[in-house]
Parts: structure tokens; sequence; C-alpha cells
């Protein structure tokens, strides 16, 4: 498909033609770029009643914000925290804000929410002090999640801190034990879900095995599940890279934790190999894990009822465009996008004047395409900095969405006449 | 009512200007861009033009219309691609209108924007080589 000739060759009944300006102009009207369809096609109203997809969301001007913010973006679900991770001490909640969130919520349709609690929280800490700190606290957490009436409290299992890994799991089941029949007493409803974690220092929950001796010793209650994060389990040693690798690590985790007691998932690519017990979390597609596993996710029956949530980096950016990712693939839309790019003026010659194919995350953006571009040549590496862009033959800028199947057009300044 | 034309053939300057040419007109303003037998400093043979064909029928049209509601003119812009030799036409902008100053006005618009906006591009090929032209910069072109 060459769309520029050095030497065309054009069918003779073509070699001119005239476009009517009026004609034209409407034929422009007319078209509209599959990015502009794509974009009509996020709003949330859109989206309801399809599967729950969502994102941590910033709560900077309230926490209402979170679900305000998560609607313009294409969420039906949203994580926030309910107040500083960082900090151990935090006033009540105020009225007017439990109000606001409430009615953001009816407002933007978002019914399911759920709360990530403070990183401080350690309910298996050695250390009696901070044990019973770290429970004020989470009862604290567990009380404003239910005031707002949100359906999981997601927590870490804490660090055993080379005390001994068997004296903390039996001191954490201890806490939820505790903390269960409290809350319980309380006709609390918000539930509390164990999140598997990377395995960093001596961080407890990175073991299926660790996660369902837990759910075993506090015993089965219909407030405890488990936040399976994608990240996680991958560096923790839990290969998801091809669907029998997928399928195995989800048998295991039934078999040691139980599929009925997913409650909340994570879904976040991982910039650390497998195994490799590093925790850094990476857009959706563009780490280690990959595009295809998050497809066997929000596409697998078993987990269509659990909420997905990203915890991806630059939230303000790129939480819409991981978000439509998994909801384009949960809708059965194919994993990559693949683009062609065309060149010209000089760099034409790079790619002998034939346009170059590029296989691309689905739903990516144009800079992105423009990254993997400089990755094929050094030459190609700055070309944003003094070249204009075209998506299907109309200019765009470097925030466009490259849907599959669209033409790139890379254009240097131009010199005709 | 824009006429735009972008091919591969010798450029027929008159049939071009018939185009805009009507009795309502009573001047009729052509620029013709030729192909000159030097640039910066060098010989040159000829010129190859290499185009993003749908985005500058686009542009040539977007520019044509402005000027066709910027001035009560009539515009028909015809550009070409491929190889053209020295003394050959490698642009015909035609701007038909009642009076002169219009006319010249129109016509002195379409090609100084035309070198600005429209994704067309030429490769200076001479006895020293071939040189890529792009904007104000111009680039050492690989041998073909």
């Amino acid at each position: 498909m060459k769309r520029y000739n050095f030497r065309p060759s054009f069918p003779a009944d073509l070699r001119i033609y005239m476009l009517l300006a009026k004609d034209a102009q409407k034929a422009c009207e007319n078209y509209l770029a599959p990015t502009q369809q794509l974009q009509a096609g996020s709003t949330s109203a859109q989206t309801g009643g399809s599967r729950l997809i969502g994102a941590h969301m910033p709560t900077s001007g309230g926490l209402y914000r979170s679900l305000t913010l998560g609607a313009e973006i294409g969420c039906n679900v949203v994580q926030l925290f309910t107040c500083s991770p960082r900090q151990w001490n935090h006033p009540e909640l105020k009225a007017d804000d439990v109000q606001a969130f409430l009615h953001a919520r009816d407002d933007t349709g978002i019914d399911f929410t759920v709360a990530h609690d403070s990183y401080l929280i350690n309910l298996a800490a050695p250390s009696e002090e901070i044990l019973e700190k770290s429970r004020r606290a989470f009862l604290m957490e567990l009380k404003r999640a239910n005031t707002l009436q949100i359906k999981w409290l997601v927590t870490h299992m804490g660090a055993h801190l080379d005390q001994g890994e068997d004296e903390a799991l039996a001191r954490l089941a201890q806490s939820l034990r505790q903390i269960l029949e409290e809350t319980d007493k309380l006709g609390y409803t918000v539930g509390i879900a164990l999140e598997t974690t990377a395995g960093q220092g001596t961080g407890l929950g990175w073991r299926f095995e660790q996660l369902g001796r837990i759910l075993r010793d506090v015993g089965d209650h219909p407030r405890l599940g488990v936040c399976l994060d994608t990240c996680h389990v991958f560096v923790a040693g839990y290969d998801l890279r091809s669907r029998e690798r997928y399928d195995a690590s989800i048998a295991h985790f039934d078999s040691t934790v139980g599929i009925d007691k997913l409650k909340v998932l994570h879904l976040n690519d991982a910039k650390k190999g497998l195994g490799s017990r590093v925790d850094r979390h990476e857009h959706i597609g563009f780490g280690e894990i990959g595009m295809e596993p998050f497809g066997f996710i929000v596409t697998d029956p078993r987990l269509m009822h659990v909420p997905a949530i990203v915890e991806t980096p630059d939230s303000d950016t790129m939480h819409e465009v991981n978000v439509r990712r998994l909801r384009h693939m949960s809708e059965g839309g194919g994993p990559y996008a693949e683009v062609t790019v065309s060149l010209f003026g000089h760099y034409s010659e790079l790619s002998k004047g034939e346009p170059v194919t590029l296989k691309l995350p689905c739903c990516t953006t144009l800079k992105d395409a423009l990254v993997e571009l400089g990755a094929l040549n050094d030459e190609l590496k700055n070309i944003g900095d003094h070249c204009r862009f075209a998506v299907n033959d109309e200019f765009c800028e470097l925030t466009a969405q490259l849907v599959d199947g669209c033409a790139v057009a890379v254009i240097p300044p131009v010199s005709g006449g | 009512m824009a006429f735009i034309i972008i091919c591969s053939d010798v450029l027929d300057t008159r049939q071009i200007e018939s185009s805009v040419s009507t009795h309502a007109n009573g001047a009729v303003c052509t620029f013709v861009g030729q192909i000159r037998n030097h640039s910066r400093g060098k010989d040159v043979e000829y010129i190859e033009y290499q185009a993003h064909v749908a985005l500058a029928e686009k542009e040539l049209n977007r520019l044509a219309v402005e000027a066709e509601t910027r001035w009560p003119v009539t515009v028909a812009i015809s550009h070409r691609l491929g190889r053209v030799n020295v003394g050959e036409a490698s642009v015909v902008v035609s701007v038909g209108s009642p009076h002169r100053s219009e006319a010249f006005a129109a016509c002195q618009y379409c090609i100084d924007t035309l070198k600005v906006t429209v994704p067309i591009w030429k490769r200076e090929v001479g006895p020293d080589g071939a040189i890529w032209i792009e904007g104000d910069e111009s680039v050492r072109a690989g041998t073909d």
C-alpha cells in the first residue's frame, strides 16, 4: 500500500482528477476518524452494564473527585485512598464529604467502589505497639470505608520483619479475626481484601499458600476475600504469559486460595521480570507481562464479576488509556493494533519508500508509536520535535489514539512548489 | 469552486488557466513555479517531488477555499509529482477575478501558503548527488 509516489503510476483515467471544493469539504465533514469514534464510544454512559473496569483515582479536591474524574475517563469502578496513605492519624470524615461522595456515586452510576488502606499498617507486626496502632488504624480505615458504602478495603498482609513468618501469619490471622468480629458487631458491610504482594523484603502474601493459610486460620467469612495484583503475582514468580501458564497460575490460585475468594483484581503490567520480587507497575502491555494475559483475564468467564482496577503510573494522562485498553479487550477487541507508518522526505529512504508496520498494544497513542519507531532506527528517535503527524489522512496531535489498521504519516517540514 | 490537480504529467498552464477564465472575470493571474538549474550554489539536473497525496489534496483544497472566502476569486492549483526537469513547471497557481488586485493577492497567498503547509517534498538531483529539502533545511540523500 504505497500512499505516495516518487514515480507515480496512477491508472490513466486517474492521472488528472479534479476535486470540487464543496464536495470535498462535505466529504471532510462526514469523515469521522476512528480516533473520534473511539472517544465517542468511551463515555461512562455507554459503559454501564459491562465488565467492571476502573482505576485508582486521586482524591485531591475531595473524596468525591475520585468518582467524577473516574467517570470522565470511562471507569465504572473506582479505587481510592480515604485518607493519606502515609500518615497514622486522621480526622473523622466530615458529613459534607460523605454526602458529596454518595451524591457523586449516584450521579456517575459508579456503585462499586474499593478503598486501599494506609501503607503504614502492619497487621502482622512483631512489636505490640505497632500491632495495636495498626489494628486501631485499620479499624478507622474500615469505619471510613463503611460510612462511604465502599464494598472492599484492600490491604497488604504486612511484613514479618525477620521475626519469623509463621508467627507473623498467626498474628495477622489473630488481627483479622478480632477486627472482623468487632466490625460484625457494628453491622459493617465493607469487606477486607488481602492483596497478593510482590515479595519485597519481608512482606507477607507473595505466595498463594500464605493467603490460603490466612483464610483457613481466620475461618470462612463473607467479609474476607482476596485481591490479586497481576504485577505482584508475576514478579513473585507466577507466570501469566501464555494461555497455558495463565491457566496453570489461576488453577494454582484456585487450589490454594479459591477463586470464589477473589474479590478485587489489580491489573498492572510489571517493569521487572518474572520472579524478580521487585514491585514496579507499568502501563498495560508495555511491561514484562505484555498484552495477551490482560486479555485472558478480562475475558475469563470465572472472573467476570470481579472488578478490575489499574494502578499504573502517570494517572492523570494514562489511566484513561489503560482503562480503555482493558475495556477494548473485555469487549472482544484484539490485544494489538497493527499500524502502518509512512515516512516522508529524507526519512522515506530509511524504509525504501515503503510503509513500516508496527505491532502496538491496542488503544495506543501516537506518542507511544513514536517511541517504538525510535527503537527501530536512531534517525527516527527525535522526529516528534520537528515533524507533524497524520492519522488516516488527518493531521493530529501526539495524544491521538491509534486503532488497528490505521495509517500514520510522518510529515517533516515541507518543500513543495 | 476551486480546482485541485496533483499529477505526474507535464502541467498544461493554458488548460489550468482556462478553468478560472470565465466571462465574469476581467483578470487571470497565474504563477508558474519551474525548475532552476541551480540551488544553494550547486547545479541541479532535475527535481523529484514526493507527496502524501491524500493529505496534500486536502491541504491544497483547504487553502484554495480559504482564498476564495477571503477574496472574490476562483482558484486552480496543480502540482506535479515525480521527476521534473530543469525548465519544466512543478506548480501552477491560477486565479481568476473580476479585477486584478484581488487576483494578485490571492495568487500570492496561495503559493506562499502552499510552500509551508502542503505535504510535498523535493529531492534535488545534480552532478554532486541528491539533496532532500525540508523547510529551511537540506539533508543529503542516499543514492537510489
